[in-house]
């Protein structure tokens, strides 16, 4: 009874609730139907994809904010083209990193649940992914000048801005702070990169 | 009882003798404190171990395992090793004093022992009754261990802290399962401690690659996504929202940001 309810109400408020949407959920709702209809599910070859994925991931996310945070304490002491070489690396990087997780998309979807503000220009949409467990996925935004863009992703608590600071520390501490080596890393292996096969 | 925790990581420290040396360098000192990890040279050790025994006797087993054993019939015996684990989850919630938990988990329980045929099909699931896992590292925390103490890699079962580390003793000592099982002859206790392991290890196995293949350095990765996610887990249980953003500033100063 409780959930025939639940649907009458969900349906005679539908309309209203798709107009109600905030423009923050859209920009991220926009980006993963992209990502979805134009990468993931696309009859094209993988180099195309990958060129597709890259390029929305470039539109999408701040990089250089990403970059800077990723490399903490670092950043500050490296060169401008030390940056400028790590931010290339590291886009080239995680676009196969994450081009490949995704492969073994199976249509999952995704609802949204709200938005935050958070201090400043920033805000977090929450979502979730309706796999089975589901999975929770707050998306970071920075606002700037009237347009979006990722700063961070935040899977199950662990935000993967936070996750790649820590790494690259750890690998920055083990090689005297030196970007240029870590860069050079992630180098081979962005070439040295095996494609998983396709999870059932 | 915050202070102890941290005393039994000293101590560890001490007896092992290995303990990190504490950097010089504000920034980097402020890492390493962030990091939690006084162990990290025998952490390192240990994962060392661990990396070897996953590579040469459990992947060559999760390998056998998904090729010779049907989806179907995996299923059923996850849900059969998940179905057992939920006395103690229901003892824990108990005492966490979240009644609203352990009834889920009571009802879970009932449904598909007796109808699930011995917890083989998930039922439970199927009539929306959520999965609940609750552990005696949770029940420390709730009970005011706010601090988790030194990050510790244990050998084989992975990452945990001193705090969780306690917990899993003590819930291996204290689930009524394996109270019964052992009454029945300890093989089958030992038995059913080693196939969880072996369940939780194959669950894990594809993103433990993903996160080897994709990382420069596995080790921190791990411990980093370990800490983060646990304390989510920990910290909803204590009702503290989870500002994500009073952890870390993405804010830097303009200079840098216009060069």
């Amino acid at each position: 009874m409780k959930k025939l309810f639940a649907f009458i109400l969900g349906v005679l408020l539908w309309p209203m609730m798709a107009k109600a949407e905030n423009p923050a959920i859209d920009f991220v709702n926009d980006l993963a139907d992209k990502i979805i209809n134009d990468v993931l599910t696309a009859d094209v070859p993988r180099d195309e994809k990958l060129t597709r994925f890259r390029a929305e991931f470039t539109e999408a996310l701040d990089l250089k904010n990403i970059g800077q945070f990723v490399l903490g304490i670092y950043w500050r002491k490296a060169t401008p083209s030390e940056k400028e070489a790590f931010l290339q690396a590291f886009m080239d990087f995680t676009t196969k990193t994450w081009a490949d997780r995704f492969d073994s998309y199976q249509g999952q979807k995704i609802v949204f649940s709200g938005v935050r503000n958070a201090e400043r220009n920033q805000l977090y949409v929450d979502s979730t992914i309706q796999n089975n467990p589901p999975v929770e996925v707050i998306w970071r935004l920075k606002q700037k000048d009237g347009n979006y863009r990722i700063i961070d992703i935040i899977v199950e608590g662990v935000s993967m801005a936070m996750s790649y600071r820590n790494e690259y520390s750890a690998f920055l501490q083990t090689h005297g702070g030196s970007v240029r080596a870590l860069t050079e890393e992630l180098k081979s292996k962005s070439e040295n990169f095996k494609w998983g096969e396709s999870k059932k | 009882m915050d202070k102890r925790i941290i005393a039994i990581g000293l101590v560890l420290c001490l007896l092992i003798g290995g303990c990190a040396t504490k950097p010089q360098d504000p920034d980097e000192l402020k890492i390493y404190e962030q990091n939690n990890d006084p162990l990290e040279p025998m952490n390192r050790a240990i994962f060392g171990f661990n990396r070897g025994a996953y590579k040469y006797a459990l992947n060559p087993a999760v390998k056998g395992y998904r090729a010779a054993v049907p989806d179907l019939l995996k299923t059923g015996i996850e849900n059969f090793l998940n179905n057992l684990k939920q006395p103690i989850y229901f003892i824990n919630a108990t005492l966490q004093g979240d009644f609203k938990a352990s009834g889920s988990i009571a009802s879970r329980f009932a449904l598909n022992s007796v109808f699930g045929v011995a917890g083989i099909f998930d039922l439970a699931s199927r009539e929306e009754i959520p999965v609940v896992k609750r552990d005696f590292g949770q029940t420390l925390a709730v009970w005011g261990i706010k601090n988790s103490g030194p990050y510790i890699m244990l050998p084989l079962i992975g990452p945990s802290t001193v705090r969780d580390g306690i917990g899993l003793a003590v819930d291996s000592f204290a689930d009524p399962v394996d109270w019964i099982l052992y009454n029945q002859g300890r093989w089958w206790a030992y038995g059913r401690t080693a196939a969880n392991g072996f369940m939780t290890y194959e669950n894990k196995h594809d993103l433990l690659e993903d996160m080897e293949k994709n990382s420069t350095d596995y080790y921190a990765t791990m411990r980093s996504m370990y800490q983060q996610n646990r304390q989510k887990d920990v910290g909803e249980l204590r009702g503290e929202t989870v500002e994500v953003q009073a952890a870390y500033d993405f804010d830097f100063p303009d200079d840098d940001e216009e060069e």
